[in-house]
């Protein structure tokens, strides 16, 4: 632990001394970074397990056929190249003069025996990125066909989740990779060592395609207790951290070494309703009677109770300016962005007169139902919500359960109104709309978070041409489409979209990505 | 001594198994370990090939057979999460969990004993009453605070100790320890007296409660009439006597130390398996849980077995076979 001596003890002279200019200005040699982690990684296996703290991390030390930018854009990577043969067929003209970590060279083979190797795995992690893929085709060393069963619009997203491994390794398993010996890639930075649950140390890659890491040495720390980390990075044990808790904002904000870094990311958080029962379990009259119908049908009702929750303030006291207010399924600038969504504010007055022009003008009793420690303060944003639900007349009651109890019931419909999110990880729209809008089937797999019934044969059909049309400026409208019908019509109510804060030392330049992902290849220091 | 070992034996085998049962309805109850596990993304049919995969297909009851089958080939099961046998992703947990907890004990007794000996000796002078309104804090401030007081003062403020992880570690006996490093050590500190506090006050008190409960014995006056030396009255005849209920608590606390360190060793980012065990509970991670929950049921049984030896080396009375 040479380096994070070394590193300890430059930044910790530079806080005791506050000069952070004392930095050796000859350092670009041997300069190591050390990041804290939010979350744990379960697996040094690329294709094992598909996860965020996973997928950054493997990021790493592999490179995929597709780089996906920080705004979900799809850019070349091992693939220089890539065009349409048919509906069913991609080619891909790969990177020459690549070398694996080991010296091996990178070629044609190692594509085909990633792909497959990823579809083919037992624990089927990476079976929506690669359910699509028919086959793959080696054309020429530096040449592959990727066959797909349907046309499919996603694949280049999907296949930037796809690591490339050495075919050597295909065959290997999961203890292979985390102690090291298959863990070679063509990536940024080679592995050193793993200790699980505790850190990752890796070395710059001198060979790298797209030209050596400022970093020459990386610690990739798994820090999930927020004090813990907030400590770390106070001690200048590390030079950036996810997830800055909220009570060590101020404490960074006033400090000269260090600042926070924020940024926006693709979860949104929403409050689902059903509006497929009858009658639903969890709404009552105030005298505890059940209701003859279901309110939550009338769309009237749905944009009340969106019209009485402010969400200004939820982002501003209960989420401490960690959210970003939403309307839709993702922010302006992601494909599916609808102009012609409704943005709808905060009118406690107008909710309560829509709510008697529904037929409920003494409103009702229900209760909400919610996790907690799933999302960034998801009970304390649900009691805000059921408060101001009281606030036009709506009785609430508010539970909140543990994830492990929570995750499955919501998903099958238990509840009546609930707390859910979804992380947007391809930076488009029909992610969302198919898994938490489109109507239940379990042969094509739409609507598995659909905990509300939602089943609007308008938005079954744009999702389906959607995600059959391969031609981005045809697929766009149709997006767009969903967006409107999905939000003018209340369908769900958009809460926020969690914010990135990151605490860092003065001197780190970093640009949160839109996936959450904290790629040291991305971290730059200012120079003095 | 045979005997005794096999009826223990006989008895962790019968707990094991009422915990393996409790645990795995337990956890049925709870929610579905897939619902958590899954990638949302998947469609049914990927769906199903995983949860075949894991073998949650089949009824529960099926499902615990196949358990005690592997568990007869040494089998415990991979882990949901890590995909690699949940035996091992303990065991490379471990030495961080059982060098910690050790650190802490090596601290309780240097620390505690001779205090709490000092302070039944002489219980007027005023530095015996110091030491004991010192062991009531050490009682009664709470872990977590503490921790996170040692590292504000000692990692961010004077910057003298690391704040977080485990430092340098060393390959002996096949695993990694820190306490063989210099770099390890200054990691290990903090964290170990941190959780030391509460203990180092349970056996000064305990120790200090013995003497005075012991010092007015008449084998004590005996001893102190035949005109042996101080240091042997107090070192041999005093400290064999309130060794019995030191030794008992430190046993269990032993126990307790591996198994709960969870606190400390989230504050300190200590890689050890009480991190594991709550994470594994929050996933529904069942043969983790199991596994650990195993060798947790075998560590105190053997603790208790370790206890009562050393009752007879302490008590030549205490036979551990019953008096046969």
């Amino acid at each position: 632990m040479f380096h994070t001596v070394i590193n300890r003890t430059i930044v910790g002279a530079a806080v005791v001394l506050l000069t952070a200019s004392a930095m050796p200005s000859n350092a670009q040699e041997s300069q190591a970074l050390s990041i804290g982690m939010a979350a744990v990684v379960t697996s040094l296996d690329p294709h094992e397990d598909s996860n965020s703290p996973n997928n950054a991390t493997s990021r790493h030390i592999f490179d995929s056929l597709i780089d996906r930018g920080g705004s979900a854009e799809n850019n070349p990577q091992l693939a220089t190249s890539w065009e349409i043969v048919d509906d069913t067929h991609w080619r891909f003209h790969l990177r020459e003069g690549v070398t694996f970590h080991d010296g091996s060279s990178f070629d044609s083979e190692d594509v085909v025996a990633s792909l497959l190797r990823a579809r083919d795995k037992e624990s089927q992690s990476f079976a929506s990125y690669t359910r699509n893929i028919a086959d793959v085709t080696a054309d020429g060393p530096y040449t592959v066909t990727v066959e797909t069963t349907v046309p499919d619009p996603m694949i280049l997203n999907s296949l930037s989740r796809i690591r490339i491994i050495s075919s050597e390794y295909e065959g290997a398993s999961v203890a292979d990779f985390e102690n090291g010996t298959a863990a070679i890639g063509t990536g940024p930075f080679r592995f050193v060592s793993y200790t699980p649950g505790d850190r990752l140390e890796l070395d710059r890659n001198e060979e790298y395609f797209a030209g050596p890491s400022e970093w020459s040495h990386v610690t990739i720390r798994m820090v999930p207790d927020n004090g813990g980390r907030l400590a770390s990075l106070l001690a200048g044990d590390l030079d950036l951290i996810e997830s800055l808790p909220a009570e060590g904002i101020d404490r960074v904000e006033q400090s000269d070494t260090m600042k926070i870094i924020r940024g926006q990311s693709t979860r949104l958080v929403y409050l689902g309703m059903d509006v497929m029962r009858d009658q639903t379990p969890f709404i009552k009259t105030k005298e505890g009677h059940s209701l003859d119908s279901n309110p939550l049908k009338d769309m009237r009702v749905r944009k009340a109770l969106l019209m009485a929750i402010n969400r200004e303030a939820i982002v501003d006291r209960v989420m401490r300016k960690n959210g970003t207010v939403a309307h839709q399924f993702v922010a302006d600038g992601f494909l599916g962005h609808s102009k012609k969504v409704e943005e709808i504010s905060y009118d406690p007055e107008g909710a309560r007169h829509l709510l008697a022009e529904a037929g409920y003008p003494d409103g009702f009793a229900m209760t909400i139902h919610g996790p907690s420690g799933r999302y960034v303060n998801d009970s304390e944003v649900l009691q805000a919500v059921g408060q101001m639900f009281s606030r036009i007349g709506i009785a609430t009651t508010v539970e909140v359960l543990p994830w492990s109890v929570y995750s499955g019931k919501y998903a099958n419909g238990e509840y009546s109104l609930y707390l859910a999110s979804w992380g947007v990880n391809t930076g488009e729209v029909s992610n969302p709309a198919l898994a938490t809008v489109a109507g239940r089937n379990s042969e094509t797999g739409t609507g598995r978070y659909n905990g509300g019934g939602v089943d609007v044969q308008e938005i079954n059909e744009f999702l389906s041409k959607a995600t059959q049309t391969l031609d981005e400026s045809a697929r766009e409208p149709l997006l767009q489409k969903v967006s409107d019908l999905v939000f003018n019509n209340n369908w769900l109510i958009p809460l926020h979209y969690e914010n990135m804060v990151m605490g860092a030392h003065e001197d780190i330049e970093y640009k949160p990505r839109g996936d959450k992902y904290t790629l040291s290849y991305e971290v730059h220091r200012t120079s003095h | 001594m045979l005997t005794a070992l096999i009826r223990r034996a006989i008895q962790a085998i019968f707990v094991i198994l009422a915990m393996t049962v409790i645990v795995f309805i337990g956890i049925n109850v709870i929610g579905n370990p897939v619902d958590i596990l899954i990638n949302p993304d998947l469609n049914q049919a990927e769906r199903a090939r995983v949860v075949e995969h894991l073998g949650l297909d089949l009824p529960l009851w099926q499902q615990y057979l196949h358990f005690l089958q592997g568990l007869l080939h040494g089998d415990f099961g991979d882990s949901f999460v890590y995909n690699r046998p949940a035996l091992g992703v303990i065991m490379e947990r471990f030495p961080a969990t059982l060098e910690l907890a050790l650190s802490a004990m090596f601290i309780a007794i240097v620390v505690g004993l001779p205090l709490g000996l000092y302070a039944g000796l002489y219980p007027e002078r005023l530095s015996s009453r110091l030491i004991m309104s010192g062991s009531i804090l050490g009682f009664s401030l709470p872990t977590f605070w503490v921790g996170l007081m040692f590292i504000l003062l000692f990692a961010v403020q004077l910057g003298w100790l690391p704040s977080n992880g485990r430092g340098e570690t060393v390959g002996f006996l096949g695993a990694g320890w820190s306490f063989l490093t210099r770099d390890g050590l200054a990691h290990l500190f903090l964290p170990a007296l941190n959780l030391a506090l509460f203990k180092t006050s349970l056996v000064l008190r305990l120790t200090r409660a013995g003497v005075q409960e012991v010092l007015p014995q008449d084998f004590i006056k005996f001893a102190r009439a035949k005109g042996l030396q101080e240091h042997r009255v107090v070192l041999v005849h005093l400290m064999k006597n309130l060794m019995i209920p030191v030794v008992t608590i430190l046993g269990l606390e032993f126990g307790s130390l591996i198994a709960f360190s969870v606190v400390t060793e989230s504050i300190f980012g200590w890689p050890g398996m009480g991190k594991l065990i709550i994470d594994s509970i929050n996933l529904l991670d069942r043969p983790v849980i199991v596994a650990y929950l195993m060798m947790m049921v075998v560590l105190f049984v053997m603790l208790n077995f370790i206890i009562d030896i050393a009752y007879t080396l302490l008590d030549p009375r205490v036979r551990l076979d019953g008096g046969n």
